[in-house]
C-alpha cells in the first residue's frame, strides 16, 4: 500500500470518531477546505480505507424577479388584492404589475371584466400558487411552472459523506503516527539538531514538478563551436573579418571576373560605399587583363577600377581570409574562419539571404592537391561522417576543383562542401609563392540535417519552446 | 548551372558504347546527373565547360575517358570562298564578328533540338545573356553571299523570326518577345547591328532576332553560322564549340573570309607543361608518358618530351584552358580522385584561436549563467525594428542595401536589441519568464564589430533585474565601468542607465518604455541591457 500522507491519517484519526461525516463538517474540524478534505478522502479511498458518497440536492433558488415576487406576492396576487368592487379595468391598468398579473388572472379564471369594470370570479385565489413560491418542491406541479415564468431557478448542490471502512478503522486501531510533517527544513531545525524528532515530509517521485529550463548555448552555435574545435585541435588559426569588403578583395583578388554572372546585382548584396584599392592593385589588375607574369592568359578585356572599389556585403569568407593570405605570405599558414556570408537570394526553407560559410586554407612549401584530400576527410570524419568522398567541381578561384560528399545513413551521399587549389591567377598578384590549399562548406547544411529541421529560418528566428527543448548533448550517428 | 539532356540513342551512337557505361561514369569527368528517364538523362556540367553543353560534346569527351577514342580530335576545315565586310561604324556598338560554314547536316527534330538548346547554353555560359555574345543559325541556301554586317538605321524593317508581317527593329525592341527580352543591350545606341546579304536580305538582327527567311527546319541541308559580340575571345569560343560539335554529328566545316582573316581554323593551341609541377601539385608520381597518356585520355594531344616536359596540344573548344593548372586538373579527373593518396599534410602547426571569439564565448558562458538563452537573429532588418519602434534617431553609420529582396531587410543591424524585442514578439505565446541573449557582428559604417545583449521579461521584470545583470555580465568581462542617468528613448525615463568606460557611453540598461513594448506587442515589462564588446580590456582593434 501506497503510504498515507499526513493529511490522511488526520482524517482517518477523525472519522475513527464519527464514522460517517460531511466534508464541511470535517473540515471544520481539520481546518481545512471542503474541497481538500474530499481530497484526502479520496487519497484514502483510493487504498480502500474510507468511501466518498457524491449526494446531489435539487435546490430553488429565486430569480431576481422572484425575489420581489417572494417579499410582495406573485403579480396576479397582487392585482387581486387590489380589485374591490367598483374597481374599473383603467384603474387596474395603472398597477405596476398589470401587464403580467392581469394575463395570469385571465388564464386562471380568476376574475371577469364586465365593460370598464372589473371583478373577481367567486372564490378566486392563488393561495397555491403562494405556497410553491414560498416553498418550491420537487413534487409540486406549480413549481414548475414558476421555473418556467422565470421566477424560479433550479440547481444542484452536491454533498459528500465521508464514510471510515472497517479497513481503516483496523489501521488506525493499530496506531498512525500524528506527529506534524515537515516540508522545508529550516536552519534552526538544522542547526539545532530538531531534525531528529521531525517527520519529514515524503514526495511522489512520479510526479514531476513545474520543469526548468537552464540558460544555454543555441543549438547552431554549439555546431559551430565543434567545428572549430575540430579546426584548433587539426592546428589551425582562428580568423575574423568584416561582414562588408571591397568588391576588390570579394571578387577581384580572387580572379573572379568582372563580368562573372555571381557579381551581378540580383546575386550580391551591393552597399553605395566604396573605398580605395589597396597598394599594389595594378597586379591583380594585370593578371585579369593578360595573365600578369605567369602561363595564363587572363580574362581579356578591361579590368576597372571602380568596379573592384565597390563595397558588398561579403558573398564568401575568402574574402577574410585572402586578405590574411596577403597579409602573412610566409609559410606555413593554416587558418580557418566561420562566418555569416551573403547571398541575394529569395528566403525560402532551404534558402537563406545569409547564412554561415566555414572557410579552411593551407599554405606551404610542399603541399599537394592531395594533401587537400587528406584535410578534407580528417576534418569530416572528426565530424562524424565515417564515408567521405570527392569528385571534380568547378570554382572560379580554384583549380583544380572538387565537391566533397559524406555518407548518411537513410538519406545517401550528400554534398558537404566545395574545395580545391588556389589559382596562381590568385595567389602570385598577391606574392603568395605556394601552393594554397583551400575549402568551405556551408555550416546550416549540417545544423538543418542534425537537427532535423525542415526551414532554415528556424536557426533565426527560432521558437523559445525549441531551443529549450532541445538538449545540448544529442547522440549523432554517422555524423547526423 | 547548364543541365543538358541527353537521348540515349543519339548519345550512344556517338559514344560507341552503352548507356549504363556512360551514366556510371559520367560524373567522374565533373557532372551531377540529376534525372535519368526513360529515354534520357539529364545532366549537369560547370559553367567552365561550354564544350560539354551538347550530346556530341559529352560523347567526345567519354569516348577520351572511357578509353574508346583517346587524343586530340582534328577538324580539318576548307575554305567556303564566302565573304563578310564589317562596318567600321559597329566599333563602339557590337564589333567583334565570328562566322562559318556548316555543310552536309542532316536534321531530325532531336538534333535541331541538341543544336538549339546548345545555343542557349551558350548564350547563357559564355554570352553573359547575349551581351557578350549572341549566335545566329541560318539555312545558308536562303540566302547569297557575300554577307555585310552593318550598323544600321532602326527603322529599317524586315520579319523576325516567328513572325509574318515585317517590322522597324525599334518595333522589334518593342514588340517581339525576344526584343523585350533583349532590348537593354542596344537600345541606347543610335544604329542597330544587322547582317544583311548580297540582295540586302535581312539575315539577323544581333544580338535580338534573326530574320524569319533564314529558319533553320528539317530540310536545311547547310547552314550559316554568326556570332557577334564584345569580346573576341569569347566569339571564337562559341564558334569553335558549335563547329566542332556539328563536326561530331557529321557536318563539314567551311571557313569564310572576315575581313581578309580566314575564319574559324579550329587548330588547336600548343602548350609545355612539366611533370614536376604537375605531380608536385597534386601530390602523385608521374612520369612524362604516363602524364602524356592521362591528357589524352581527355582528348588533348599530348606528347612527352624528354623526361620533365610534355607538349600539349589544347583542342579549340576547351576554351577553360587558360593556366597550366588547367590542364593539372584534367590529370587528376583522368588519373581519378578516388586514387589519389590523400594525407594531411605533415607540418606541425599549434591552433590559435581569434581573441573575437574567445570574448564572444566567454560572454556566452556568462550569459548561460544568469539563466539567459542563446538566440542567433538575422543580420539582415529594417529601420522600422531597429530605430522607429525603439523610439532612437537612425544610426548615421546604418548600411542601406541597394537592391533589397524585401522590406523587411534594407539595412546592415547597427544594434542587437531591437531584434530581442523582436524575438519576445514571436514567442509572446510561450512560458514566462523568457529569459533571451544574443552576442554577434554589427555593422556600422563598413567596420565589424561584436555587441552583447539580453533581455527579460516576465510580468516582475523591472529596472532592478536589468540593472544587476548588465554588472554581472561586465563584471564576468572585466569591464570597469561607470553609470549615469540615460536619455535613451527605448527606456523609461529614471529607469535606465548609460553604461560608461573611459568617458565615453559603451551600452545601455533600463526597463523598456511601455509605447516600445506597445509597438513590438508585447504585454509584458522587459529589463534589457545592451553593450559593446570592444569594451573588454585587450580586445583586438580591427
Amino acid at each position: 500500500m501506497a503510504e498515507l500522507t499526513q493529511n490522511e491519517k488526520r482524517l482517518l484519526a477523525i472519522l475513527e470518531k464519527e464514522k460517517k461525516a460531511d466534508a464541511p463538517h470535517l473540515a471544520g474540524m481539520l481546518d481545512a477546505t471542503p474541497e481538500a478534505v474530499v481530497q484526502w478522502a479520496h487519497l484514502a479511498g483510493d487504498k480502500g480505507l474510507a468511501t466518498v458518497e457524491r449526494i446531489v440536492v435539487k435546490v430553488y433558488v429565486y430569480t431576481e424577479e422572484g425575489k420581489a415576487y417572494a417579499q410582495n406576492g406573485l403579480p396576479e396576487t397582487q392585482l387581486l388584492r387590489f380589485i374591490l368592487p367598483g374597481t374599473t379595468l383603467a384603474d387596474l391598468q395603472k398597477h405596476e404589475v398589470f401587464k403580467i398579473g392581469f394575463g395570469q388572472l385571465r388564464k386562471k379564471g380568476l376574475v371577469k371584466v364586465e365593460g370598464t369594470s372589473v371583478s373577481r370570479t367567486p372564490g378566486a385565489s392563488t393561495e397555491a400558487d403562494e405556497v410553491a413560491l414560498k416553498n418550491p418542491s420537487d413534487a409540486d406541479p406549480k413549481t414548475k411552472e414558476l421555473i418556467k415564468r422565470g421566477i424560479l431557478q433550479e440547481s444542484e448542490t452536491v454533498r459528500y459523506a465521508i464514510t471510515i471502512t472497517p479497513a481503516g478503522l483496523a489501521l488506525v486501531k493499530q496506531g498512525l503516527d500524528l506527529r506534524g510533517e515537515t516540508g522545508t527544513l529550516t536552519r534552526d531545525q538544522i542547526i539545532s539538531g530538531e531534525w531528529k524528532n521531525l517527520n519529514l515530509r515524503k514526495y511522489d517521485v512520479s510526479k514531476l514538478p513545474k520543469k526548468a529550463w537552464p540558460g544555454k548555448i543555441h543549438p547552431y552555435q554549439r555546431i559551430i563551436g565543434e567545428m572549430r574545435e575540430i579546426l584548433l585541435e587539426m592546428g589551425f588559426t582562428e580568423l575574423y573579418g568584416g561582414i562588408v569588403q571591397q568588391s576588390y578583395w570579394n571578387f577581384d583578388a580572387l580572379f573572379q571576373p568582372q563580368d562573372h554572372p555571381a557579381r551581378e546585382m540580383q546575386d550580391t548584396f551591393y552597399l553605395r560605399e566604396t573605398l580605395p584599392l589597396p597598394k599594389g592593385y595594378e597586379k591583380v589588375k594585370a593578371m585579369h587583363e593578360c595573365g600578369g607574369e605567369t602561363s595564363s592568359t587572363g580574362w581579356g578585356g578591361v579590368w576597372k577600377e571602380e568596379k573592384a572599389e565597390q563595397c558588398v556585403l561579403r558573398t564568401h569568407t575568402t574574402s577574410v581570409s585572402i586578405q590574411y593570405l596577403a597579409n602573412n605570405p610566409n609559410p606555413p599558414v593554416k587558418a580557418f574562419c566561420i562566418g555569416r556570408v551573403y547571398r541575394r537570394e529569395t528566403i525560402d526553407t532551404t534558402h537563406l539571404a545569409e547564412f554561415e560559410q566555414l572557410e579552411g586554407i593551407v599554405m606551404d612549401e610542399n603541399v599537394t592537391f592531395g594533401n587537400l584530400l587528406g584535410i578534407l576527410r580528417e576534418f569530416y570524419h572528426r565530424m562524424g561522417f565515417e564515408g567521405v568522398r570527392f569528385k571534380p567541381s568547378y570554382y572560379p578561384y580554384t583549380e583544380p576543383s572538387l565537391d566533397a560528399e559524406v555518407y548518411v545513413e537513410g538519406i545517401g551521399w550528400i554534398e558537404m562542401g566545395g574545395a580545391g587549389v588556389f589559382r596562381e591567377e590568385v595567389t602570385a598578384p598577391l606574392g603568395i609563392n605556394y601552393p594554397v590549399l583551400a575549402w568551405g562548406l556551408g555550416v546550416s547544411r549540417i545544423a538543418m540535417l542534425r537537427l532535423g529541421l525542415k526551414d532554415l529560418r528556424y536557426l533565426h528566428k527560432s521558437d523559445v519552446a525549441f531551443l529549450r527543448e532541445t538538449p545540448s548533448l544529442r547522440h549523432m550517428k554517422g555524423g547526423i | 548551372m547548364a543541365v543538358i539532356t541527353l537521348p540515349y540513342k543519339y548519345l550512344e551512337r556517338l559514344t560507341r558504347t552503352d548507356r549504363k557505361t556512360i551514366l556510371d561514369k559520367v560524373a567522374l569527368i565533373g557532372s551531377d546527373v540529376e534525372r535519368i528517364e526513360e529515354d534520357h538523362a539529364d545532366v549537369e556540367f560547370f559553367p567552365d565547360r561550354p564544350d560539354l553543353f551538347s550530346p556530341e560534346g559529352v560523347a567526345r569527351a567519354m569516348r577520351g575517358y572511357l578509353g574508346i577514342e583517346p587524343g586530340l580530335s582534328s577538324y580539318p576545315v576548307k575554305s567556303s570562298g564566302i565573304k563578310f565586310t564589317v562596318d567600321p561604324a559597329l566599333a563602339t556598338i557590337r564589333p567583334v564578328l565570328g562566322a562559318a560554314v556548316i555543310r552536309g547536316v542532316s536534321f531530325d527534330d532531336e538534333s535541331i533540338q541538341s543544336i538549339m538548346s546548345l545555343q542557349e547554353s551558350l548564350h547563357w555560359a559564355v554570352g553573359r545573356g547575349r551581351s557578350k555574345v549572341a549566335i545566329g543559325i541560318h539555312d545558308l541556301d536562303t540566302v547569297n553571299p557575300p554577307f555585310h554586317y552593318i550598323a544600321s538605321p532602326r527603322s529599317r524593317k524586315f520579319v523576325p523570326l516567328d513572325y509574318t508581317e515585317s517590322m522597324t527593329m525599334d518595333e522589334i525592341l518593342e514588340k517581339h518577345p525576344k526584343g523585350r527580352d533583349y532590348a537593354k543591350i542596344v537600345k541606347d545606341f543610335p544604329l542597330f547591328p544587322l547582317i544583311v546579304d548580297k540582295d540586302d536580305h535581312v539575315l539577323s538582327f544581333p544580338p535580338i532576332i534573326n530574320g524569319e527567311r533564314t529558319r533553320v527546319t528539317l530540310d536545311t541541308k547547310n547552314i550559316l553560322l554568326d556570332t557577334t559580340g564584345t569580346d573576341k575571345r569569347a566569339v571564337a569560343v562559341a564558334v569553335n564549340i558549335i563547329c566542332t560539335a556539328m563536326a561530331e554529328a557529321g557536318a563539314t566545316i567551311e571557313s569564310v573570309d572576315i575581313g581578309g582573316i580566314q575564319t574559324p581554323t579550329l587548330a588547336p593551341v600548343e602548350r609545355t607543361v612539366s611533370v614536376q609541377e604537375c605531380s608536385r601539385l597534386l601530390g602523385i608520381d608521374l612520369t612524362a608518358v604516363t602524364m602524356a597518356e592521362l591528357l589524352r585520355k581527355m582528348r588533348f594531344g599530348a606528347e612527352p618530351v624528354g623526361t620533365d616536359k610534355v607538349k600539349v596540344q589544347v583542342p579549340c573548344y576547351r576554351a577553360d584552358i587558360m593556366h597550366d593548372w588547367d590542364l593539372f586538373e584534367d590529370v587528376a579527373i583522368a588519373y581519378g580522385y578516388d586514387k589519389i593518396q590523400d594525407l594531411p599534410p605533415e607540418t606541425f602547426t599549434v591552433g590559435k584561436p581569434h581573441p573575437v571569439q574567445v570574448n564572444a564565448a566567454l560572454a556566452r558562458e556568462a550569459f548561460c549563467g544568469l539563466g539567459y538563452l542563446e538566440v542567433m537573429p538575422f543580420t539582415l532588418t529594417n529601420e522600422d525594428v531597429l530605430y522607429r519602434k525603439m523610439q532612437r534617431d537612425e544610426e548615421k553609420g546604418v548600411l542601406h542595401v541597394m537592391h533589397p529582396i524585401s522590406i523587411e531587410n534594407t539595412v546592415v543591424r547597427t544594434e542587437l536589441l531591437p531584434l530581442l524585442l523582436e524575438f519576445l514578439t514571436l514567442n509572446r505565446h510561450r512560458e514566462l519568464p523568457q529569459r533571451l541573449f544574443t552576442v554577434g557582428d554589427v555593422v556600422e559604417c563598413c567596420l565589424t564589430y561584436q555587441q552583447a545583449a539580453g533581455v527579460s521579461t516576465h510580468p516582475d521584470a523591472d529596472f532592478s533585474e536589468a540593472y544587476a545583470s548588465a554588472d554581472a555580465m561586465l563584471h564576468e568581462l572585466s569591464i570597469d565601468y561607470t553609470v549615469k542617468e540615460s536619455a535613451d528613448m527605448a527606456f523609461i525615463d529614471g529607469r535606465r542607465g548609460d553604461i560608461i568606460v573611459a568617458g565615453k557611453k559603451i551600452g545601455v540598461f533600463g526597463e523598456i518604455h511601455p509605447a516600445v513594448l506597445n509597438a513590438f506587442e508585447l504585454e509584458h515589462s522587459v529589463a534589457a541591457f545592451e553593450f559593446d564588446l570592444r569594451a573588454v580590456p585587450g580586445y583586438p582593434v580591427l
